[in-house]
Parts: structure tokens; sequence; C-alpha cells
């Protein structure tokens, strides 16, 4: 039984050393990822539904502490498995002060074993004091800089509740070349209320002048239960125009291409070789990493042939029922749990070495390779290549799924070289109905 | 027990008079039921009932009443008492009590005065001969006018408004009072307990446990307990598991002798095996004849049953016969769609029944079920000269081979204060409808008689009539007859595919306007697919209305990393159920609720 599971077995929150939960991580062969959460943002955006707050500034310090804790402890039930990513993300890590992100990061050298040459990759948002941040974390071995720039408009900036103008994220941008950082990505939004095609363009064409070689263009979606979605349903702002969405997307696509970009992922462009996330290829590819920090998620496989790998409770390292566990009766392929949500909550289960997992779920195999599906083809070239899947799941792509993959090759979504399956153009505008073909 | 010792009562009103109200408080008083199991409307064992707050099934209860006079011992009467349904929809219950008593309670609110069903139900207990005892109730509101009340019920009923007991049967004032009247006025039943066993199923339900169980008055003979019996009309063997009283949860006895009222536990595991009205008598020792036994009810507005699912067809179906079993009103056929698959065609008393019926599927048996846009029964003459009745739009001919389409007609009395005439007109005549008559009541209430096509009452006809009257009117209706009518079939067209569930017949002059509604509404429901998708409402080759379902540009999560993937994966598998109970037509695919759409139309 492990440590895991407070909100199921109270009883047994007490941290154990040899827990079958860091047998699995340990025994893992394929990459591996850590993913680091930061919760916190100078103003929170009222189209976010991330796991982020505001003005928790007198938190900072012991969550620095608690995180630092929390890593420590997977540093050692990883038992010397080596990290080949590493994600801070968040929120904003850029909030903390230079003390406490050295302290975490250097926890993360320190403690984990980080592969030759791993992606360090770090969030950040114009608009705050970061000269002095970028080259901190160039210096801490961050080698990888993603920057939420939105739009370089006025109005959708102030629309998107931006604490920055134009002008602070060309800054920033300078900034984070300046600091030394070659690998950049900006993130824009399109489909905005009341934006216009032109207005589109012209960020674009901004962006592109920039040159970054990373590019992530999003959709605005309204989530419910944000600010957003309050003004939409009560008619302070027009609902996201889909046709419109889907012109810009279009548009991004033609332009991006003759820019000499790549469209690797649904959202995702690159400019040359490598640049590509790594750490969230690992995503995508239905790998494995483990998330620390409130509402952080966690994924881990069996490793083929375990004794995890089975039903019932076994398939359970964690024991007993949990809210939010499915698929208990079917073999398990993987498993995935999350952190508590809240800040406070979370400091207080780690510093009292209590687990700060609230969810937690076995996959069954049809659900893991589901999720390969839904996940992998959303890498538009690489798609799901029929060796890997079937490595991971111990049986070929077309035994799990052939007369789906047959419906949707003549409905003209799917495509195949012989060695993988992906998106077609078409099916790329379209991809949640072919997702959706491999859910339960 | 003696006969003259026994008293066989229902309770009418009007919807919300209190019927159910005085029920508890007689069921109270005379000690029937326990404080502790007390509850209100304690008849009213539906859930539904519960919820709604109104009774759909009438329900028989005994009491033992132990009557107190002056200086004479006391004696015990038998009190056989059934709480009746107020709603118009379900008249037929009522009767069918009204058959097994020798008098009725007729409760009259004293504030509301007399109302649409206090009149239809008094006349249906007046042509069986029972005897009535009008109770005034609600005395205790602030707005209750007894005076004025007793004095209409004296005009309707030729009793001196004197002497008209005045009750609270939510404070419990003159329930003694009641029970004394009622065995002073009801007679005593009739039957022989020496003659052969005759006795009137009034009531059914099927019992996992003890198969149908048959409600029972006995007429004649006894009952004794494990005695093999006959139910004559389907010459059917019953070999009793049980017989007993009602308490009002059922309780064993081991005789019913003439006069009593109890039940039948038959053990009998098909409900087809068994009808309401059908007479019971010894297998040793039979009756000749049966009793007179129900007229069928002509249900008056059909709809098409679909089960979601088409896997779950048998589930629906033995689900039908179960609640046919305890709702006699309700008919159905088998009948099958292109667009919905096999399912049924169901017959009902009006639109409130079907609601009922649709909650009663989907509670008590657990079924998805989808019902058609409802609609009368068309009498067609086709040009070869025969003639049938049209109960689904489907079947009607083709317009060539049509002679002419008859529509049925009723009359409609609408009670209500005289304020509200001039909206009553105008809704009516909206309608189609006629002004046959207008009878002062007294000087602030009219009665309004009307001559209407029964198709423009059974849609949202009550709902309106009593939004427009702050809740005021009250309506009946009886089916009349037949008339020449300008019907026309109205179809809609998805992707040139007429949609077979979606027709309905219409009136020529509202069929421009229905056309255009469902043309839009179904735009509104009909998801954006993968390519265009043609809307159109069309009278023959006639396209009246049409519009276009945009094609999907774009559909794809942008968004989905490590911390998304079990909600946008819940996100997927939910957008697939939906999908999944969709229904395709041609190549397109129609959310369920689209079928429902016509019932919906009037809403707004
Ligand atoms: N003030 C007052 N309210 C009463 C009295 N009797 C019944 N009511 C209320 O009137 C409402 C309807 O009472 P029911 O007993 O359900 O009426 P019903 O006639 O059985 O109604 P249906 O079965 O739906 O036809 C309830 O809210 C009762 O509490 C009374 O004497 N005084
Ligand atoms: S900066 Fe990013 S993470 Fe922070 S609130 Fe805004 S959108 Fe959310
Ligand atoms: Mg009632």
């Amino acid at each position: 039984m492990s440590f895991l599971f407070t909100s199921c077995a109270p009883k047994e929150r007490r941290l154990k050393a040899n827990d079958r939960l860091g047998w699995i991580a340990a025994a893992g062969e394929g990459p591996l990822g850590l993913y680091i959460h930061i919760p916190f943002c100078a103003r929170k955006c009222p189209y976010c539904d991330f796991n982020t707050y505001a003005r928790l500034d007198p938190l900072y310090e012991a969550y620095t502490q608690a995180l630092c804790r929390e890593m420590g402890r997977w540093a050692a039930r990883l038992d010397g498995r080596t990290v080949d990513t590493v994600f801070l993300g968040g929120g904003t890590p850029t909030v903390l002060s230079s003390g406490q992100l050295g302290r975490i990061l250097q926890q993360v050298h320190e403690r984990f074993k980080l592969a030759g040459g791993a992606e360090i990759s770090s969030e950040a948002n114009p608009g705050i004091e970061d000269q002095g941040q970028f080259a901190l974390l160039r210096r801490l071995g961050v080698n990888r800089l993603s920057m939420g720039v939105q739009s370089f408009q006025a109005a959708e900036l102030e629309f998107l509740g931006r604490i920055h103008d134009a002008e602070d994220a060309l800054r920033a941008y300078d900034a984070a070349l300046e600091a030394g950082f070659a690998n950049i990505n900006l993130d824009f939004m399109f489909g905005l209320p009341r934006q216009s095609v032109e207005a589109w363009n012209d960020s674009l064409d901004i962006a592109l002048d920039l040159a970054p070689r990373h590019l992530s263009l999003y959709s605005l979606i309204v989530e419910p239960e944000t600010p957003l979605a309050h003004w939409v349903e009560t008619g302070q702002s027009p609902a996201p125009d889909d046709d419109v969405a889907a012109e810009m997307y279009e548009v991004a696509i033609s332009r991006l291409r003759e820019a000499g970009y790549e469209q690797y992922e649904v959202s995702n462009w690159v400019q040359g070789a490598g640049f590509a996330c790594r750490h969230n290829l690992l995503y995508w590819r239905n790998q494995e990493w483990i998330g620390v920090g409130p509402g952080a998620h966690s994924h881990l496989r069996y490793p083929a042939g375990s004794e995890g790998a089975s039903t019932g409770e076994r398939s359970f390292p964690f024991g007993g029922a949990c809210e939010g566990v499915t698929g208990s009766d079917a073999p398990a392929a993987a498993v995935r749990w999350s952190n508590v949500k809240g800040v406070q909550g979370y400091i207080r289960r780690v510093e009292a070495d209590e687990s700060p997992v609230s969810f937690h779920e076995a996959l069954p195999a049809e659900v893991s390779m589901g999720e390969t599906m839904m996940l992998g083809l959303r890498l538009v070239r690489e798609g799901v290549p029929f060796a890997r899947f079937e490595a991971m799941h111990g049986q070929p792509l077309r035994a799990a799924f052939g007369p789906s993959l047959d419906r949707l090759h003549d409905g003209g979504l799917l495509e195949s070289d012989g060695e993988r399956v992906r998106l077609t153009p078409r099916g790329l505008l379209v991809g949640n109905r072919v997702f959706s073909e491999f859910v339960a | 027990m003696n006969l003259d010792h026994i008293r066989n009562f229902c309770i009418i009103a009007h919807i919300d008079h209190g019927k159910s109200t005085l029920a508890d408080r007689l069921i109270q008083h005379t000690g029937t039921v326990t404080d502790r199991e007390m509850k209100e409307q304690l008849l009213d064992s539906m859930d539904l009932e519960r919820e709604k707050g109104v009774t759909i099934k009438a329900s028989a209860v005994r009491m033992i009443y132990q009557r107190q006079s002056d200086g004479e011992p006391p004696v015990d009467y038998e009190m056989n008492l059934i709480d009746t349904p107020g709603h118009v929809d379900f008249t037929y219950e009522v009767k069918r009590a009204l058959q097994a008593c020798e008098g009725a309670v007729l409760v009259v609110d004293a504030s509301q005065g007399i109302q649409a069903q206090t009149v239809a139900h008094l006349l249906a207990a007046m042509e069986l001969d029972l005897t009535i005892v009008p109770v005034l109730n609600k005395i205790d509101l602030p707005a209750a006018v007894p005076d004025e009340v007793a004095q209409d019920i004296e005009d309707l009923l030729a009793v001196p408004a004197a002497d008209i007991l005045r009750i609270s049967a939510k404070d419990s004032v003159n329930i003694e009072e009641v029970l004394q009247e009622i065995v002073k006025e009801v007679p005593p039943p009739q039957g022989n307990a020496g003659e052969k066993l005759q006795a009137l199923i009034f009531d059914c339900h099927y019992d996992p446990y003890k198969g149908v169980v048959a409600y029972i008055r006995v007429v004649n003979g006894t009952l004794s307990a494990p005695a093999a019996l006959l139910a004559i009309s389907s010459d059917k063997r019953i070999d009793p598991i049980e017989i007993g009283v009602l308490t009002p949860a059922p309780v064993k006895a081991s005789r019913l002798t003439a006069g009593e009222v109890g039940y039948i536990a038959t053990g009998l595991k098909s409900v087809q095996d068994l009808d309401v009205g059908d007479t019971v008598t010894l297998a040793s020792d039979p009756a000749a004849e049966p009793l007179p036994g129900y007229e069928p009810m002509k249900p008056m507005v059909f709809a098409g049953l679909y089960p979601t699912d088409s896997d779950s067809y048998h589930d629906l179906r033995d689900a039908l016969e179960k609640l046919h079993l305890n709702d006699g009103a309700l008919t159905f056929e088998p009948e099958t769609s292109q667009a919905l698959g096999f399912g049924f065609r169901l017959g009902f008393l009006g639109l409130f029944h079907m609601e009922i019926v649709q909650e009663r599927l989907e509670r008590e048996y657990d079924l998805d079920i989808i019902f058609t846009a409802p609609s009368v029964a068309y009498r067609v003459v086709t040009t070869s000269g025969s003639e049938f009745l049209l109960e689904s739009p489907a079947d009607l001919p083709d317009a060539s081979e049509i002679e002419r389409i008859e529509e049925p007609w009723c009359s409609l009395q609408i009670y209500a204060p005289s304020e509200y005439i001039g909206p009553i007109l105008e809704m009516v005549t909206k309608r189609r409808g006629r002004v046959v008559n207008q009878l002062w009541l007294d000087t602030k209430r009219v009665e309004l008689s009307f001559q209407i096509p029964l198709a423009e009452i059974i849609v949202d006809f009550y709902n309106e009539l009593k939004a427009r009257t702050r809740g005021y009117a009250s309506m009946d209706y009886v089916l009349q007859e037949y008339h020449a009518s300008d019907m026309v079939k109205l179809d809609v067209l998805v992707n040139g595919h007429p949609v077979d569930a979606l027709s309905i017949i219409i009136h020529r002059e509202n069929a421009f306007y229905k056309g255009q509604r469902m043309v839009s509404k179904m735009k509104e429901i009909i998801p954006r697919q993968q390519f265009v998708v043609p809307i159109q409402a069309a009278i023959g080759n006639k396209v009246i209305s049409r519009a276009n379902v945009k094609a999907v540009r774009k559909d794809v999560l942008s968004k989905c990393y490590g911390g998304d993937v079990t909600r946008k994966r819940k996100l997927l598998e939910n957008q697939k159920a939906g999908k999944k109970r969709m229904k395709m037509v041609g190549s397109v695919e129609i959310p369920q609720e689209a079928f429902m759409t016509v019932l919906s139309l009037e809403d707004e």
C-alpha cells in the first residue's frame, strides 16, 4: 500500500519507503519527463482555467519548500532512473524570486539523474521584471523558453486581460535572446470574439518577423466557470465564431508553411529540426511523466509483463476504492494520478508527510490504447507509428482498431504511409471526430 | 361482516380540491394507520404522484370506523374508500372507481368553487345512481367563500345549502361529521353472500413477487382463501397466492364477502392474462354471467414511442404490457419508422396522460425512450370509397387516393371568472373553435361552451388556458363527431430524405407557420455535419420552408497536454456517446430530441 491515496486510505497516509508505485516508476525504461507546476500568476486571465492563482505571494516561500520536498521524494523513488525532460510550467514560474527559482532548479539538478542534453523548459509571461530572471534561468540550465504573447493587438490583449502590451512582449523576447535562449516558443491565441482575420494576420506578421524557433497557436476555448464563460452567457461578450476561427486556423497553417515552419502538432509549429518540444512529445506519444505541485498529473505505464499488468486490486498500487477510478476490472496498462489542486492543501499535506494525491485512475489496456490514438494522432506528421503502437501495447494497431481505421480512411480523415497512421489535412480540421472513434 | 355495516365510497373532485388530503384525515381519524406511518397524501404512493402533488391512480383503503351514538353501544363500520384523480385526462380512472361504490363524497374547494371536473365527475357518479355526499373543503382559507359555493352546490344538486358539510381537511375540521354523514347517507352494498361468487376487477398492477395483483370488489358470494378461481370473460384460471384487504398496505385475509373490497394476488406472471373490468368467480362453482364490465376508453391522442437504443425494444414491450395492466386507458400497437426503427404507436386520453406514461416508463422501468409528436385520429375516406381511422401520419395514403380527411371535434366547457372571457375567446378562436353557449353561473363566473377540433386542444391548450386566466379557469371536453376538414400532411426533409417520424397532419391554414417553425427548430437542433445539410418542410412536392445547416469547418481540441488527458478523453467519450444516441437518416445524424420538437414548438 502506498502513501499516495489520502482521499481513500486516510490511515495509510504515511509515507512508506518501498511502495509499489515507486517500483513501477523506477522500473520504466522509456523516456521520462518531470513536470513542475508553479501555480502563481501576477494576475488571473479571465479565460484561463489552469490551476493557477494571483496574489498568493505570501505562499511563495512555503510553496518552494514543499515543492522541493515532493521532488526529493520522487527523486528517491525513481532510484536513479534517468529523467529526459523537465518542464517548469504554470502559471508563471518567473513570478518567483530568483532565490526561489534557484532552489527549485538546484533541487532538480542535485536530486534527479538528468539525461545528457536533457531539455529543460520554462514558461514565462511578458510584463513582469524578466531580464534578470531569464539570465538566471539560463544559468540554472534552462534551455528552452515558452512565452505567452497571445496577441500583438492592443484591443485583444485588453480583452484577454493580459498584464502586458505588445511592446512588453517584444522587449521580453529580446531579453530572452539576450539571455542566450536559442530555443524559444511564442504562444498566440486566435478565434477571439470580435477578432478579425486581418488582425490575426497582423499578429502573425509580427510573429513571423521575430522568427522564433517554435510557435504555438491556440484557438480560444470558452472554458466553463471562467469569467469569459460568464461574459458569453450574459451577453457581455459574443461567443467565439467557429467559422472565423476555422478560417484563421487555415490561414495560419498556410502562412506558417510558406514561412518555413513545420506543423508537428495540431497547435504547434517548429522551424528547424530538433526544436519540437521534447517534453510535450512525451505527452503526445503517451509516454511517462511525473508531475509535482498542486493539480499536477502524472502518468506511468506498467512495465510489460509486470505484476501490475493484471486485474483487480493488483492493478492498483494504491489499494482500496478511490473516487475517479475507472476500469477496475480490466487489466491495467497504465496509471494516472493527480495532486490536490489547492496550494495551501498541497503544502499542508506535503509538509505533514502525507500524500498530496487526490485522484487516480488505472487505465485498462483498451483505454490506454485509445489514449495513444487520441494523443498520437495530434502529431500531424509523425502520427501513430505501427511499430511503436505494437511495442507499447503488445498488439498490432490493426488488431486493436482495424474497423475504425478503415472507416476513417474511407471517409478521407486518416491516411497511412505503411509505417504510421496519421490525420489527412481534412482530418486535422475535424480531429475530434477522429479521436472519438478510439475512446470508449 | 354484516352488509349493513359496510360502506363503499369514493372521493371525487376537481383537481387539487383536497381529495387526497381528506382521505388522509379519514385514515387518521379511524386509526387505520399509526401516526408514525402517516404522511401527507398517503394514498399517492407513486413517486410521480408525490413529486407532482397530483393523484394519477385511484387507490383503495379499508378503514374500520367505530361509530359512537348517544345511548347505544358503539358500532364498527367497514369503510372502503377509493381516492380518485382529479385531472381531466383521468376521468376513466374515476369512472372505474365509481363502479365499485355506492356513494361518492364530492369535495369542492370553498375558495375556487365548482370547476369543470366537479361537474364532470359528479355527472358520472349520478349516472351510476351513486349517493352524493357534498363537502365544502378548505374553509380555513382566507379566500374561502363557503356561503356562495354552498349556494352553487345547492343549485347543482338540489341539496339545501345549509346542510352541506363545511370542513378543512388540512386542519382536521369536521372530519368525524364526514364519516357520520357517509354512514347515514350512503346505502350499504346490496350483494348476497350466499350467491355464486362475482367479484369485479377494478384495477390491477404487476408485482414481481406476487405476479398480477387484482383489486376487486366482491359483488355477490364469498371468496375464501385457497379456492381456485376463474376470470369469466377471459376464461382464465387463477390459483391465488393470497387474498386480502388494503389498509392501505396489503394485509392477508382468509375471506372476502359480498360488499367488500380487497385484492387477489394471482401469481400470474403473464400480464396479458387478466383484464380490468373482468369478473372473478369460483372455478368449482362458477357464476353464469360476468358483471357488467367497463366500457373500453377510446384513446384521444396518439404518438409513436421508440427505444433510444434499439436493443431495448423487448424491454419496452414488456414495460408497456405491465403498465397497461395498471393503466387500462393506455393502448399500444407495434409500428416501425425508417428513422427510429421498431417501436409502438400508443394511444392516450390526453397529453398529461402521455406525459405520465413517459415518466413512468422512464422511472419505473428505467427506459430511455423517444416520443414523436402527438396526433389525434383522423378519418380518411379514400377515392375508392373505403374509410379508415388514421392514427399515424405515416399511414396517410397518397393525396391522389384521398377523397377527404375528417377530423374529430369535441365539445369544450370552460369555467372561469367573467373577467377572462375576452382572453379565452381569443385563444379558442385562434384555434379554430366556435362559441356555442355562454352561461352565467353567478355574478362573477361563467361557463363557456365551444366546439373545437380535438387536435387544437391536445397540445398545450390547458397550459395556455391556465396562463391566460392566472390559473382560474378549468375545462372539460367530450369527443363528438368527425367533420371534413382541409388537412394536409406536412413532411420534414433532411438532406432530401423525408423523416417519417417528423411528419404531422395539420390544417392547411396552420401548415405554413408550423413548417417554418419546424425548419428553424431543426436547424438549431441538428448538429453541423461534415457537409451542408438542407432542411425543408413540404406539403406533398411543394416545399414551403427551407434552411441549411452549415458544414463543420473545424472541430479539434486545440490543447491537449499532460494535465488534460483524462478530461479531454472524457469529453471525447461524451461526444461519442452523444453520437451513438443519434439516429441516422440517410447519412445525417439527428439527435433524438429533434423528434420531440413538434411537442415543444408551442412552448415558446
Ligand atoms: N388550506 C387548505 N389546504 C388544503 C386543504 N385540503 C387540501 N389542501 C391543500 O390543497 C392541495 C391539494 O390537495 P390534495 O389533497 O393533493 O388534492 P387532490 O384533490 O387530491 O388533488 P388531485 O389528486 O391532484 O386531483 C394540497 O396542497 C393540500 O395541502 C384544506 O382544507 N385547507
Ligand atoms: S498568465 Fe497564463 S497561466 Fe497565468 S492566468 Fe494568464 S493564461 Fe493563465
Ligand atoms: Mg389526490
